[in-house]
């Protein structure tokens, strides 16, 4: 193979590099091209996969990934809520809650009905001890699953702690402070819903 | 090598009394009334875990030594599988079951003294690296500490009940107490300031038992197998300085740093920041300091490199102690100051006699 | 070059010259995705099909590519084909992407195939070049499963977990349970586990080989 050109040169070597740039530059664009629909129907799946596991399928005939609401918090944080309804009215909210734990803020992902009791909850992003405190997670253990169909005055507000600071929910074998942040956030989330239930349930 | 042939090659001649094994064996000696005193506060399940612990250290040094072809009794009878046993022992939860020291002697003596070339090898403090697995792999476990069951005494587990606990992993109900590390900070993560914590820690509101700030220093708490009492440690320490088998300044330095560090951020914000004094009666800081730090192998080898050595560690235990996720830091903080031994005894380096710092020989001066 | 020693090239990526039991090469994937059996099979076949690619299309070109722009123009085919992968992973085999995608990328900075480009892809024709590409890749999942099996089994008590995610339901008998979770040493699947299986796979493979009488082959790159 011969080559009609100087390669010497400083701006053959540009041209060749170049070249190449826009040759793969059309093969990414192609490939992002064809799979652009298909991994935006995946990222939609996914938020509702993680949506369901709070508010199950049989509450909403809409989508909740694409009804949703942004509210400022007490701390200032947007939250931002995800609308399950049913015929138009709304039957349940879901939305983040923060709560620390032993080692860094932990994420939690909460559905609530319109009366106020919890569909579900499920911890979305922790820093806690693998082996410890890593029990609040659904892959670890049950422990997270108790608290469907709690809401706030049941149990009553005093018995939101965990059982060694005289509430009801257990703590973990070696680990108090994960199981008290995690009651905590939960509890903060139940009452965001309460602070602003008439926004939340509002029909727009 | 024949002895012959290695006394014409190198200098000098002077002979020295001490040899490995007589090392071995004074620092045995000196670490001997605070074990005894653990193994009575803490009763029969601890003396089954201290004797398991040595035992598999010592038959897997022997099986060690075996495989790579090495002279099995002149090393087996130094001593030093003995010692990496001991110090283990003392730095597990008293009444662990027996697989946590059997393992423990596997991540010791196999991984991290043997893998490396045995005695006088290895990177790494190899009791450190054994507790340091353990504790990140048994979480659960490895933070079972006991309230203080002396022998003879009510409430006592006898024999059966203690090869129950030991070797049937049955840990009884009530038994367990927190450290003072680990119930300040469990405290301070639900708010309550740590003077608060620290007074309701000696007044045991929350606990079944608890020690006064006297008991802390004595060693009446809980705490793992060896490091409870300060007091005992510190003459067993003392001693090893008067033998000269160590000097003072890693465990100076160490107990120094975190007093003076303790003290100052204490009296910055009491309500987040224990005492200095807290700092060096809790935990491991007295078994770290003078007989962890103060290995040979794994520290530096001259006394400028040892005071940086040992501030170091103080630094890492008290910022481990406050920020990091465990309540006790010694094990962390002696780990990372073994992986810098071999920088800061680069830049330690004495001068050779009739050479400048840098190597170059001295200037001869003429006389004009 | 007559014919190209393909017997050659199958044994040395696969075991005499293995990409990271011998040459130490692409150790951040190795520590980063052997946490199981099964990511470490699938890191494994994601990084063979971007160093087959890789190796095709620098042989093909490499009579184009000059000397002095050679670097820039491997790394632009490696990264190019580590985005494709990325892509059609996310968009059809989204159920593995979840797992490894946050570590796709990284095959990027992986210096085994950048290693082969560089020794082999551009000096050797087409064919040679592909099947070093494919075979080096192999070898680098072989490492990986091990690996990883060794990690998962001392470590959370199973094997090849959620390997129907990766191949396929039809192989869920893969999926083994040796012993309780609760008897894992949780050490070995976090990164120092990493370090301390990957050091005894690399004495396990040598003990072999002299075993076998082969003189040993030492590590002549260091990785990145």
């Amino acid at each position: 193979m011969t080559l009609h050109f100087n390669k010497e040169s400083t701006y053959t070597h540009a041209i060749i590099l170049g070249i190449f740039c826009l040759g793969f530059g059309v093969f990414l664009a192609l490939t992002e091209w064809i799979t652009h629909d298909s991994v935006l129907a995946r990222a939609m799946e996914d938020r509702q996969n993680s949506l369901s596991q709070v508010m199950p399928a049989e509450i909403h005939d809409n989508n909740p990934v694409l009804d949703t609401l942004t509210i400022q918090d007490g701390e200032g944080r947007d939250i931002t809520v995800y609308r399950a309804r049913k015929a138009g009215l709304v039957t349940g909210v879901a939305y983040e809650t923060f709560g620390s734990g032993y080692a860094g803020q932990m994420k939690y992902m909460i559905g609530v009905d319109a009366n106020g009791y919890l569909l579900g909850v499920r911890v979305l992003s922790h820093k806690e001890t693998p082996g410890l405190g890593d029990k609040i997670e659904i892959k670890k253990g049950d422990w997270i699953l108790q608290f469907t169909g709690l809401s706030i005055g049941n149990p009553p507000i005093e018995k939101w702690k965990v059982k060694k600071d005289g509430g009801q929910f257990d703590q973990f074998t070696g680990a108090t402070i994960t199981p008290r942040g995690a009651v905590k956030a939960i509890l903060n989330g139940l009452q965001f819903f309460d602070a602003h239930r008439a926004q939340l349930l509002e029909v727009n | 090598m024949s002895d012959v042939a290695s006394i014409l090659q190198s200098g000098p001649f002077a002979h020295s009394t001490n040899t490995v094994q007589r090392t071995m064996f004074l620092v045995l000696l000196a670490l001997t009334p605070a074990t005894l005193f653990n193994l009575y506060l803490f009763g029969w399940p601890s003396i089954f875990l201290f004797a398991v612990t040595i035992g598999s250290c010592v038959v897997l040094e022997g099986i060690a030594l075996l495989l790579g072809g090495r002279p099995l009794m002149r090393t087996l009878t130094d001593g030093s599988a003995i010692l990496t046993g001991w110090l283990l022992a003392m730095t597990l939860p008293p009444w662990a079951p027996w697989w946590i020291g059997m393992l423990g002697a596997v991540f010791a003596i196999l991984l991290s003294k043997q893998a490396f070339g045995g005695l006088g090898q290895n990177l790494f403090n190899p009791a450190m690296v054994a507790r340091v697995a353990l504790l990140v792999s048994f979480p659960v476990v490895m933070t079972a500490w006991i309230a203080p069951h002396p022998l003879f005494t009510d409430g006592a587990p006898d024999i059966t009940q203690s090869i129950a606990i030991t070797f049937g992993g049955e840990m009884p109900d009530g038994v367990t107490a927190a450290t003072a590390l680990g119930y300040v900070k469990t405290e301070l993560s639900r708010g309550i300031p740590v003077s608060q914590s620290l007074i309701e820690y000696g007044r045991g509101s929350n606990l079944t038992y608890t020690p006064d700030l006297m008991d802390l220093a004595t060693g009446y708490k809980p705490g793992s197998l060896g490091e409870t009492s300060a007091i005992l440690i510190l003459l067993g320490g003392l001693y090893l300085i008067r033998k000269r088998i160590i000097t003072w300044h890693i465990p100076a330095m160490v107990l120094g740093t975190l007093f003076i560090i303790g003290t100052a951020f204490n009296l910055l914000d009491s309500s987040r920041f224990a005492p200095g004094l807290f700092h060096v009666f809790s935990g491991a800081t007295f078994l770290g300091a003078f007989f962890i730090a103060t290995d040979y192998v794994t520290s530096p080898v001259s006394i400028r490199g040892q005071i940086v050595f040992g501030i170091g560690i103080g630094l890492l235990t008290w910022v481990i102690r406050t920020f990091a996720g465990y309540p006790e830091g010694m094990a962390f903080a002696v780990l990372l100051m073994n992986s810098l031994t071999p920088i800061i005894d680069q830049y330690t380096r004495p001068r050779l006699f009739g050479r400048t710092s840098k190597g170059e020989p001295l200037p001869i001066k003429v006389q004009a | 070059m007559a014919t190209a020693n393909y017997n050659r090239i199958i044994r040395d990526g696969l075991w005499d010259n293995n990409g990271v039991l011998v040459m130490l090469l692409g150790m951040c994937p190795t520590m980063a995705m052997t946490t199981s059996a099964t990511n470490g099979l699938g890191m494994g076949l994601a990084t063979a099909v971007v160093m087959a690619a890789s190796n095709l299309m620098v042989a093909a070109f490499r009579n184009y590519i000059t000397q002095e722009v050679r670097i820039p123009v491997y790394i632009l085919i490696v990264a190019a084909n580590v985005t494709f992968v990325d892509l059609t992973m996310n968009a059809w085999m989204h159920e593995l992407y979840k797992v490894l995608g946050l570590f796709i990328p990284l095959i990027v900075s992986n210096c085994l195939p950048l290693a082969r480009l560089e020794s082999f892809a551009s000096k050797e024709p087409v064919m040679p070049a592909l099947m070093d590409g494919i075979f080096m890749g192999l070898g680098f999942t072989l490492a990986l499963t091990l690996i990883g099996a060794i990690r998962e089994i001392t470590g959370s008590g199973t094997l090849f977990a959620d390997a129907s995610l990766l191949l396929g339901p039809a192989f869920t008998f893969m999926e083994l349970r040796i012993m309780p979770a609760d008897m894992g040493v949780l050490m070995m699947i976090l990164p120092p586990g990493g370090f301390l299986v990957t050091g005894l796979v690399v004495v396990g493979k040598r003990l072999l080989d002299l075993r076998a009488g082969k003189s040993i082959q030492m590590a002549g790159a260091h990785s990145v």
